[in-house]
């Protein structure tokens, strides 16, 4: 043991020794130019009331009206149905999902509440279960069990049906002996979604639980604030892309194996179309760009501001970069998705590996340089 | 000279610096347990998770069952509460010491410094006579009482707090925090959105301010603590160096118990003086009578014992933040001897890490669902460091060969950011990391951050 003042001046050789070895160490690497934050401030608030109002808010606006037109579709569908009722109740479903990708990024607040991605797109859906709640005329929808028999999968099962064939799909809903029970099933699934959406519009409107009030003025960065959330939730979204939609399908969690069965909306075959939409809206959040195409400040103009880096150029470049190869990448995709995992795997592969490496600059890069924390619960650090 | 230096410090002082950091440590531990199971974490971080990162030589820890975490944690509590009070003081924090440590070793994703800190600190006070003033042991047995100490008695807590802050401010002797005041630049300007001092959060030279203020802070406040003059002042900016650290980074209770432990520094009248303060206010703890003046006593075996356990631990203590010498590579890069280490604080990183399995008897190969076994944290936390990649790999292994799978072969592909620097891949990719295990030899398949 040395005393205290001995130790003190033992602990000066040593500061003054790694003071000088520390500099020494730092004369021999390239030490790179400092990144300069430009100084004014970056307002925060206005980029989260432009994703607000001219994003969010218009994005469940947009569902909600489509959902309303399906339901009264639905309505003359079940009171008539007939091949015409139905292709125009299909064309407003196939303009109802797309819609709802616009707006699956955005679960936390009144969406969380609802379970709105629960409620709305687990695909596959469980068709022998749909059918067997039909023909025991079970229309309850609410267990965790039903998870796989209801929502957008499962109108897209019954509105489809699972040979390529209207005329079948029609014989369900008026020869089938099942058929008043599959109209009541249907009206149900509908009217489910059309409840949620509308908790969730009513959730963010001023008017309703003004959610938009709170999301615009939490500014932090931290978990719970709404710049943490949005980032969590966008990252959540695109791995979800990746994974549910491509992944899949692709086989990459079955040893390579394709599931070509697996892919969303499986039987309207509009899954290309419904990945593109999804990645669409991401990009739009991104970069501030409401749903009638006019940017305004997003995620793209708080990293410039930053000033953050990737290699040799800005991270803000090298994700517009890769936002657009993952789309170009997609649109290259032959025929329906369920035929391309199969016969033209390598193109679509192409596409998952542009969009896992989008995730690497969404979810590492960018939480990084805006110090967003990526976790989901709240947590000590050291 | 040196001979008079040793004996200032087998010189006895009067015991209450030591009873009342008994009294404030055993409470900040109470109460750090109490807050952790109120935010849910003994759930979250321990009954939900079905894989945990065991640390090397610890694999033998057994996480228990929720009843068994509930009644470990309630240990921890109890005997905190215990210490507290000065209730059995030695067997009280035996107990402390041996639960803390062990909850500490279940998953080393929850590593922190600070825990690392109270274990050692706990570790300490099991040889220190704290329980022998004003606590209810004396209470009971007044013959027990004891009023002066050996000097060194303090000394040794107090030099465990000046390792902390020495190692942590040599730690930040690097050019990204001294020259690019990274990464205080990134995490200030998170916080330009604060009340008030928002504004200054985005500027750069306010990170460069915070670093060196920080290092200069880290290197000298124990000289400042230890010298009469100065003490006070240099309280004031422990309060306000660890407060500030508190508002703008999330690290829990770390900045309290500093702010709390320095008070070890002040005089024993000082310390005197609190207590007869809480006295004061406790009117029953009065005991009216003068204070009878009772030294401790060493048996001669315990002394010998004692002071070969300190000047083996402060060695210890002392190697053991360098270790990362014996490793090649950019030690925040790698991790390779970061943790034990008083790194607080030091650098921003953000990783994300993709697992794939191949078969190697058909072909086959796909990714893995992370998902499936991991919390989003461990995921998290996994992604930047080795160690944890490579456990993982092992404990995926072994599912696949539950699944039916001969010979899997596992590989990762991993991304990491530093300090705000663009992600670069961290392992070798192609590397079958089953065929690697772990062990304190420098880890190869770690690639630099400068190659491409």
């Amino acid at each position: 043991m040395f005393s205290m003042n001995s130790f003190k001046k033992y602990n000066l050789f040593v500061l003054i020794g790694t003071v000088l070895v520390l500099t020494f160490n730092a004369c021999k690497k390239n030490i790179k130019e400092d990144e300069i934050i430009p100084e004014d401030s970056f307002d925060r608030s206005a980029m989260l009331a432009n994703i607000g109002d001219n994003l969010i808010i218009p994005a469940y606006a947009n569902l909600k009206i489509s959902l309303d037109s399906l339901q009264a579709s639905s309505n003359l569908f079940i009171a008539n149905p007939t091949l015409s009722t139905l292709t125009k109740l299909q064309t407003i479903f196939s303009q109802t999902y797309k819609n709802y990708e616009s707006t699956a990024a955005f679960e936390f607040g009144p969406a969380e509440d609802e379970y709105f991605r629960t409620n709305f797109n687990v695909f596959p859906c469980d068709t022998l279960q749909i059918n067997s709640k039909i023909s025991n005329a079970d229309f309850i929808l609410v267990a965790a069990s039903d998870m796989d028999a209801k929502g957008l999968p499962a109108i897209d099962y019954l509105l489809y049906g699972s040979n390529k064939d209207n005329n079948i799909v029609l014989a369900k809903f008026t020869i089938d002996g099942h058929a008043s029970n599959a109209k009541t099933y249907l009206a149900g699934l509908i009217n489910e979604l059309k409840t949620k959406c509308d908790a969730v519009n009513k959730g963010w409107s001023s008017s309703g639980g003004n959610y938009i009030s709170a999301f615009k003025s939490t500014t932090g960065s931290d978990v719970g604030g709404s710049i943490g959330m949005l980032v969590n939730q966008l990252n959540y979204d695109l791995e979800l892309l990746k994974n549910a939609q491509l992944g899949i399908p692709l086989g990459k969690k079955t040893l390579g194996m394709a599931q070509p069965t697996k892919v969303e909306a499986l039987y309207s075959e509009q899954s290309l179309v419904l990945v593109a939409a999804h990645l669409k809206s991401i990009e739009n959040i991104y970069l501030g760009r409401s749903t009638s195409d006019i940017e305004g400040l997003g995620l793209d103009d708080y990293l410039a501001h930053i000033g953050a880096q990737y290699e040799s150029g800005s991270l803000n470049d090298a994700i517009k970069n890769k936002f657009s190869t993952a789309k170009n990448l997609l649109s290259l995709i032959p025929g329906t998705l369920t035929n391309a995992v199969i016969g033209n795997a390598s193109i679509v592969d192409a596409a998952y590996i542009a969009l896992q490496q989008l995730v690497i600059l969404l979810k590492v890069d960018m939480p990084s340089a805006l110090g967003v924390s990526i976790t989901y619960v709240d947590n000590d650090g050291d | 000279m040196i001979y008079k230096k040793i004996s200032r410090l087998t010189e006895h002082v009067h015991i209450a610096p030591l009873s009342l950091f008994r009294i404030l440590f055993g409470g900040m531990m109470f109460a750090s347990i109490l807050r952790f199971s109120l935010k849910g974490w003994i759930n979250e971080l321990y009954v939900k998770p079905v894989f945990f990162f065991k640390y090397y030589g610890f694999e033998w820890v057994k996480v228990p069952n929720e009843t068994g975490l509930y009644i470990l944690f309630a240990l921890i509590a109890i005997s905190a509460l215990f210490i507290m009070f000065g209730l059995f003081y030695r067997f009280s924090a035996l107990v402390f010491f041996l639960t803390f440590t062990y909850a500490e070793l279940l998953d080393k994703t929850n590593y922190l410094n600070h825990y690392y800190f109270v274990s050692i600190i706990a570790f300490l006070m099991l040889f220190l006579p704290a329980g022998k003033y004003f606590s209810l042991d004396v209470y009971f047995r007044p013959s027990k009482k004891l009023t002066h100490i050996p000097r060194w008695f303090i000394g040794v807590i107090q030099l465990q707090l000046a390792l902390v802050y020495f190692f942590a401010g040599l730690a930040k002797l690097n050019a990204d925090w001294l020259l690019g005041a990274q990464p205080l630049q990134i995490w200030l300007q998170a916080h330009s959105d604060m009340p008030i001092i928002g504004f200054l959060m985005d500027k750069v030279w306010i990170a460069y301010l915070f670093s060196w203020f920080g290092v200069f802070y880290d290197l000298t406040i124990v000289f400042f603590l230890l010298n009469q003059r100065t003490r006070g002042i240099a309280y004031f900016f422990v309060i306000v160096f660890h407060v500030l650290t508190a508002i703008l980074f999330p690290i829990g209770m770390f900045p309290y118990i500093m702010i709390i432990c320095t008070l070890i520094f002040f005089s024993a009248s000082f310390h005197l003086g609190v207590i007869e303060k809480i006295k004061k206010f406790f009117s029953f703890l009065q005991s009216g009578n003068e204070e009878q003046v009772k030294h401790y006593v060493y048996r001669p075996f315990v002394k010998k014992f004692i002071l070969v356990l300190m000047v083996f631990h402060f060695t210890f203590q002392l190697l053991l933040p360098f270790r990362y010498l014996l490793y090649q590579g950019n030690l925040f890069w790698t991790e390779q001897g970061y943790r034990f280490s008083w790194r607080v604080m030091l650098m921003e990183k953000n990783a994300i890490a993709y697992f794939y399995v191949t078969d190697r008897d058909t072909g086959g190969s796909g990714e893995v669902m992370m998902n499936n076994y991991l919390s989003p944290n461990q995921e998290k936390m996994m992604a930047s460091q080795p160690d944890m990649i490579l456990q993982y790999a092992h404990f995926l292994k072994q599912k696949y060969q539950e699944l039916g799978m001969k010979n899997p072969k596992i590989t990762v592909e991993s991304y990491v950011t530093l300090n705000g620097k663009g992600s670069r891949l961290f392992i070798n990719k192609n590397i079958d990391l089953t065929l690697l295990s772990d062990s304190f030899e420098n880890k190869w398949w770690i690639l630099s951050p400068y190659e491409k």
